[in-house]
């Protein structure tokens, strides 16, 4: 039981799909059958737990690009109609937000400090006065 | 063209800044009894008003606006801001990974943006910009903020910039400061009420210009005309609904461009004989009413900051070099060595000494009433 209940917290989704796991019999747990995928399985997962993730600048950055042609689209009949003015504020908005997106992962980019924001009580992240 | 040029070349810009007082110069950069005396004014008005709001009493909030057009250095600001309360601002944790909400010891930072009432989507059916007042929702704004400041905990909505969609909303707890920034924190009588203290961060079109070539260039889209097309679509919404907010703040933080030197097109340091005299004159105009404070003209190097700090008073200081300190913390940050980053700084001084001043003064209200 103590190996199943470890298993569920890897595989949730896994689990989930069995109708009722509490049901004694064979357990159809797709990593039990292919241990290997286990190991990859559990970085990426645990990934995403330690850090939720925030937009990464890349995917912000397609959207500029798009709105910007978006804007140049709408204000190629009337540069001064709202629907020109709008696209361009999107613009704006898009622009500043891939700035701070990227001011931030220039904040993050050390691991040490990122993972002694998280976790200043373990060893690793302890600083000495003297 | 021509015009696209010259400012492009401006890259090296360097910026004359002034700390303006307008309408209220008495308020926060003067002596020290003159802000106690307005603070004083304007707890009286409060109360005069109808009840003696004796809300949570001392655990009252203190709200604090900032003003300023997208891109124009909030954010930066709010960093040195709540550097000087201490402790780093994070994100909530736990919470939506695009939250705008900054979180410190003292402060918590919410973005008005949160207040949209029509998102990305809406806005483009609708033709109107997140200038527009239309795409604001006030009444909320202005619910929440007074919860707030009278120690109740608020689910304030997100406002995705990433999708552009409104998320779950958030939990925000009564801090002992408040900052909302954003496009409108004066714009609605109701909410520019609760502010114990205002800035607006007025950048003139020039140098609006050269930090969006600065910010935007190596985006993938973008060229001159693109920035120069996306200020010139916001100006008309810019002029009607952001720029009035001037005359209601305590504090306007002005950025103008200026050519130091004509003929100095690398942009050299600029001699430091020259700085100091700068120097001199600051101090002369912080101590006297005029309601220009405080002006630089000048690339600043930090490491001469500490001899333009000592010629400086009434910087609400707690120990010699403070502001050095401050600066040479975040030296890495926009506007460190053209003056924003020192004006930012002391502002934030000020807002330290004016929440100071403010709990101080609660403190002697209870003894005052129990007397009378």
């Amino acid at each position: 039981m103590a190996t199943l209940s470890s298993l569920n917290l890897v595989t949730p989704r896994a689990v989930a799909s069995v109708p009722d796991s509490t049901k004694a019999g064979p357990v159809k747990v797709s990593c039990l059958n292919q241990p290997w995928k286990r190991v990859s399985q559990l970085g990426s997962r645990r990934m995403q737990v330690l850090r939720p993730v925030r937009a990464a600048p890349d995917r912000i950055s397609e959207k500029v690009e798009k709105s910007i042609k978006e804007a140049e689209e709408a204000c190629s009949g009337d540069p001064a109609s709202s629907e020109c003015v709008a696209a361009w504020d999107e613009v704006e908005e898009l622009s500043a937000a891939a700035s701070h997106a990227r001011d931030r992962q220039k904040a993050n980019s050390d691991p040490l400090e990122n993972y002694c924001k998280e976790n200043p009580e373990t060893d690793e992240c302890r600083t000495y006065d003297n | 063209m021509a015009a696209v040029c010259t400012v492009y070349t401006t890259q090296s810009l360097n910026s004359s800044c002034s700390i303006s007082t307008p309408t209220k110069s008495h308020l926060g950069f003067n002596q020290k009894q003159v802000v106690f005396y307005s603070t004083g004014k304007r707890s009286s008005k409060r109360s005069g008003g109808s009840l003696i709001t004796c809300s949570a009493g001392d655990s009252q909030t203190v709200v604090i606006g900032l003003a300023a057009d997208s891109g124009c250095g909030k954010s930066t600001f709010m960093r040195r801001l709540t550097s000087v309360f201490g402790g780093a601002a994070e994100p909530p944790k736990g919470g939506n990974p695009d939250s705008n909400t900054l979180i410190s010891d003292m402060t918590t930072v919410i973005c008005l943006d949160d207040y949209h009432s029509l998102d990305r989507n809406g806005r483009k059916e609708k033709g109107v910009t997140a200038l527009d007042p239309r795409a604001n929702d006030f009444d909320l704004m202005y619910e929440q903020v007074k919860a707030i400041k009278s120690g109740v905990a608020v689910e304030k909505p997100i406002y995705n910039h990433v999708t552009g969609l409104l998320d779950p909303p958030e939990l925000i707890k009564p801090p002992k400061i408040l900052v909302i920034e954003g496009l409108h924190p004066m714009f609605d009588e109701r909410v520019r009420d609760l502010l114990d203290f205002s800035i607006y961060l007025d950048i003139s079109n020039e140098v609006k210009f050269a930090w969006k070539i600065q910010r935007d260039m190596a985006e993938r889209g973008h060229s001159l005309e693109s920035i120069k097309a996306s200020i010139e679509a916001r100006k008309p919404d810019f002029d009607a609904y952001i720029d009035p907010q001037k005359q209601y703040a305590d504090a306007v933080i002005e950025v103008l461009p200026t050519q130091l030197i004509p003929d100095d097109n690398e942009g050299k340091a600029q001699p430091s004989h020259g700085f100091h005299a700068e120097g001199s004159s600051l101090a002369l105009t912080l101590a006297s009413n005029s309601p220009t404070a405080l002006t630089v003209t000048s690339a600043m190097r930090l490491d001469e900051l500490i001899y333009v700090e000592s010629h400086l008073s009434n910087l609400s200081t707690k120990f010699y070099g403070e502001v050095t300190q401050q600066m040479l913390k975040h030296a890495d940050f926009p506007g460190s060595n053209n003056g924003t980053g020192l004006f930012q700084t002391i502002v934030g001084l000020k807002i330290r000494d004016l929440y100071e001043q403010i709990i101080a003064s609660k403190a002697a209200t209870p003894l005052e009433a129990t007397k009378a």
